[in-house]
């Protein structure tokens, strides 16, 4: 779209970027909100699950009898369909890597449900689980990803499958991807300076503050109906029904408000099979809620070993990179494949590079099986180039932020979106300007050198930037699944219900995509209702993951939006006799009501529930549409992040006292949510930069926090006190491919803090960290020469 | 078992509980009162947060009997859709709503400050909410509510005055 065009949209925006009370704020403020941990079925039964104390045993027998005496309903890996599958359904099933079963006869982590109950109530439940005998063969575990790849380490699957077909399991290695272009060798040739480091992050816990939770009722015709913590009905509903072999007719999945994601529930979690097969057995519904500790063995963030390679020429172009990485998936692989696609993406989008190389390999271990988490590999590959693009500025003498300017990939250059089959052009581009305005809103210039500054407390300011995809749509299928499905309604007293499987998160995607229906239909937002959800009443969703909400989403809420109101237009064409190719619609001031009206004639006017309501009752039908709808681009939401830190040199304690959060989302659909989103990034990347990790004791196999929040540290109000001044701005672009303009933001927000923090690090202390998250231990380590793990020597 | 009343928002609630049952269960699978939260069942997340005779209380680390005779309230008895308390509006309009799982107990452990101290600086407010986690917001617009809250708060005061 020209610059003109654009302008007049922007003009002309009623309803997109206004601020205006989310839907569904006093429902979650005065208790009303129904998460799927809250619902209740007459007759319900609860269920608890039979967990693994070991890391990886095979079960040699259960004996459930003394349960059974109790009245409790009992299944065992006997009761389950031999069906091994993948809880995660996005990808194409012939990429997709399936390793599990609902409950396994050998398992591989602590934690791993073998056997489950359902009783009348949970402390029931709770006594005949812990009455099932069970006799285990103890086998070899291994934790660590580079022993599991030794030859005389513990062997964790013979096989998989790939798609249907057997897949061997060599070293313990799921799954493996290179990526090249052009010829890395020659580039490194041609290089002035070379650069290579090692990087690590952890193992971070999801930490979503409501346990997942499930609820199953077993229907008349051996159908089934759901309620659980999910970010996709849809893909729940097929997986369910390949599982248990159902039609899936007969398998109805209900959207819950969910109590926060981070993408932990992208895929289908393990309590909803087990629910389901508690469910079926019993004929009864059934309730199954994890506790904590049960979520926290459930999942993880996977963590990354890196080692970075970037050669440029004196003058600061890049002319070759390699990126090598170690990725520890824990007991399952979830969706190592894509993951590993998505690190090359990011990779290579990042910064120009004539030539290059990825190599991903991941590994499993008998820890908890790790997942995406907000950024999917990105923050780690952001923590490493960005750290780099840092060290290289240093040794060159560039400043940071001209280095990032002179080598970013941007407008008319290819973005790879989620990986090497998910290709666009980017059409709109804001980093140089989030670079140029952030800088002196942070006080770049000021931010002196680490050899200069003394004293107990140290400060120093450090810049990360990087981007997310909004979705995985590209021009040509890829191994990914994208499209959306919605429907818009007319209805008879001028107001408009949108139905979408999509979900909301918390970030106000829903919100967003009754404005973005509001401003295509012109009538107000308070006017546009957001229908209830199941996968009977809503066509396919992919899934509310990859940032894709707002653009493909809310694509797909546009497009039936469009032709719900071609629909109207002809019903009203005919009550004024205007031609519907002239009519506009705009909301009254004082009522909200679309108004329909030829510009410039007093007589043509009606409203939107006038022509609704004559032509149901003259028979014309309803003004409806659906429209199932892939993006043909997945335009990356650029974001810059600038901290300053303060280190207390005696403690080693880190806080943050100021941050400047930009963000590229294009047109911004709800200002205020999306400035929620990025301080809320911003505070999960300080926890991954500082603070969160997972460990496990090497003998046991059992998590050093036990599972539970007081070990394993979370930022409280108190501990982010610092941060009171942060600042929000975003980019001034518009996306010709989004709905009105925009693009994504979700993940973007936590993409780039970590290595904002690092870099902020580096020029208070001079030191430069390579292992995340940094502790005060390791800070201390580091400042007096002490041998720490995890402190590399400068 | 033992047989209990609880005043739940000021409605008379009996029922019979085992002696080392919490709080949020009863409340949750017995009462019907689901809008506390069950966040870790171990007093670390507030999720659970309920004013116990107007005091703040993790009601995982309660016992059911420990409430008998005495007052309960949640979110639902601070306020409702047609009429919402002012800490309920402030969290809408600051955004500091996301997610909304922790939302309940957040708004009373912030109202059981303001009770407390009606003028709270931010570092006041930060502490006063530091048992209550919330995985979404960073805590930020959290903090703008309540400063907002009881600001409006006592300049209501000082008009009534």
């Amino acid at each position: 779209m020209g610059r003109e065009a654009r302008e007049m949209e922007a003009r002309e925006l009623r309803t997109v970027g206004a601020v205006t009370r989310r839907k569904d704020g006093l429902a979650k403020v005065t208790g009303t909100e129904t998460y799927a941990s809250d619902m209740e079925l007459p007759y319900m039964l609860h269920a608890r699950v039979l967990r693994s104390p070991y890391p990886h045993a095979r079960v040699v027998s259960i004996d459930t009898s003394a349960a059974e005496r109790m009245g409790a309903i009992c299944i065992t890996p006997d009761d389950v369909p031999d069906i091994r599958y993948n809880e995660r359904q996005v990808s194409v099933p012939v990429k997709t890597y399936r390793d599990r079963t609902v409950l396994p006869w050998v398992v591989r982590q602590v934690g791993e449900g073998v056997a489950a109950v359902a009783a009348r109530t949970e402390a029931l439940a709770e006594r005949a689980m812990r009455a099932i005998k069970v006799e285990w063969e103890e086998l070899p575990a291994v934790f660590d990803a580079h022993k599991a790849m030794a030859d005389d380490a513990p062997q964790i699957y013979e096989n998989v499958l790939l798609g249907d077909a057997e897949f061997p399991i060599e070293h313990n290695v799921a799954c493996f991807r290179q990526v090249s272009v052009g010829d890395v060798a020659v580039g490194f040739e041609e290089a002035d300076l070379i650069v290579e480091r090692e990087y690590q992050t952890g193992r971070v816990y999801h930490a979503q503050m409501e346990p997942k939770a499930a609820l199953c009722r077993p229907l008349a015709d051996g159908g089934i109906e759901l309620w659980a913590t999910l970010q996709s009905i849809h893909n729940t509903r097929q997986l369910l029904g390949r599982i248990f072999d159902l039609p899936l007719s007969r398998i109805r999945v209900h959207r819950s408000t969910i109590g926060g994601a981070f993408g932990s529930s992208i895929q289908m979690n393990t309590p909803v099979a087990i629910c389901v097969a508690l469910a079926l057995k019993a004929r009864k519904p059934v309730k199954l809620v994890l506790t904590r500790e049960e979520d926290m063995y459930d999942h993880c963030k996977y963590p990354a070993e890196i080692s970075l390679k970037y050669g440029v020429k004196r003058d600061g172009t890049i002319v070759a990179g390699e990126l090598k990485t170690l990725v520890d998936i824990g007991a399952h692989n979830i969706q190592a494949y894509p993951l590993l696609g998505c690190m090359s993406g990011w990779f290579v989008s990042l910064y120009r590079m004539p030539h290059m190389n990825f190599e991903g390999t991941a590994v499993y271990t008998n820890k908890t099986p790790a997942c995406a988490m907000q950024g999917y590999g990105n923050p780690d590959v952001s923590f490493a180039v960005e750290s780099h693009m840092d060290i290289i500025a240093e040794k060159l003498d560039i400043d940071p932020i001209e280095l990032r300017i002179k080598n970013y990939v941007g407008l008319g250059e290819e973005f790879w979106g989620q990986g090497p089959t998910v290709r666009s052009i980017i059409r709109s581009c804001g980093v140089e300007e989030m670079l140029r305005k952030g800088a002196p809103m942070i006080g770049w210039d000021e931010r002196g050198r680490p050899e200069d500054k003394t004293g107990r407390y140290r400060r120093g300011i450090g810049v990360g930037r990087t981007f997310h995809t909004s979705g995985t749509g590209a021009a040509m299928p890829g191994e990914v699944i994208d499209y959306s499905t919605a429907m818009v309604t007319v209805n008879e007293d001028g107001s408009v219900d949108m139905s979408t499987a999509l979900m909301c998160h918390g970030g106000g995607t829903l919100d967003a995509c009754a404005k973005l229906v509001a401003e295509e239909m012109g009538v107000s937002f308070d006017l546009v209702g957001v229908s209830p959800a199941s996968t009977t009443d809503t066509g396919y969703d992919v899934c509310t993951h990859a940032t894709r909400g707002v653009y493909c989403g809310g694509g797909s809420a546009v497009k039936a939006a469009k032709s719900a109101k071609a629909v109207l237009l002809d019903f009203a064409s005919r009550l004024i006799e205007v031609n519907p190719e002239a009519l506009q619609i705009a909301p009254d001031p004082v009522t909200g009501e679309g108004v329909i009206f030829l510009e410039g004639a007093a007589d043509k006017r009606i409203t939107v529930g006038e022509v609704a309501k004559t032509a149901q009752l003259k028979g014309w039908g309803t003004a409806i549409a659906v429209e199932s709808h892939r993006m043909v681009n997945c335009p990356p939401c650029f974001v810059t992040n600038f901290v300053e830190v303060e280190v207390d040199t005696w403690t080693g304690e880190v806080r943050v006292p100021r941050a400047v959060c930009a963000v590229d989302a294009g047109t911004v659909v709800n200002p205020d949510l999306a400035a929620g989103q990025l301080e809320g990034g911003l505070c999960r990347g300080i926890g991954q930069a500082l603070l969160e990790d997972t460990a496990y004791d090497p003998v046991t196999g059992e998590m050093t926090c036990g599972g539970m929040y007081i070990d394993y540290k979370l930022y409280t109000a108190e501990d982010m006190a610092p941060v009171d001044d942060v600042k929000v701005f975003f980019a001034d672009t518009y996306e010709p491919s989004g709905p009105f303009g925009a693009k994504g933001i979700g993940e973007a927000a936590n993409n780039a803090v970590a290595a904002a923090v690092m870099n902020a690090l580096q020029n208070a202390l001079g030191i430069r960290f390579q292992f995340i998250p940094i502790t005060p231990d390791m800070i201390l380590a580091a400042i007096h020469g002490w041998a720490c793990e995890g402190v590399l020597p400068a | 078992m033992q047989d209990i009343e609880i005043k739940v928002n000021g409605r008379p609630m009996r029922t019979t509980v085992a002696v080392d049952e919490t709080l949020v269960d009863v409340l949750r699978q017995r009462l019907g009162v689901v809008e506390v939260k069950n966040g870790c069942g171990q007093g670390d997340c507030g999720a659970c947060t309920v004013l116990l005779d107007g005091e703040a209380v993790n009601s995982c680390l309660t016992l059911a009997v420990q409430a008998d005779g005495r007052q309960v309230t949640t979110t639902r008895g601070l306020g409702t859709a047609e009429d919402p308390h002012p800490l309920q509006t402030a969290f809408i309009e600051h955004g500091a709503v996301q997610c909304g799982f922790c939302s309940s107990g957040m708004i009373l452990s912030a109202a059981s400050l303001l009770q407390q101290n009606a003028a709270p600086t931010r570092d006041e407010i930060r502490e006063g909410i530091s048992g209550n986690l919330c995985r979404c917001t960073g805590y930020t617009k959290i903090v703008d509510a309540i400063d907002e809250a009881a600001k409006a708060g006592s300049s209501e005061e000082r008009s009534a005055r």
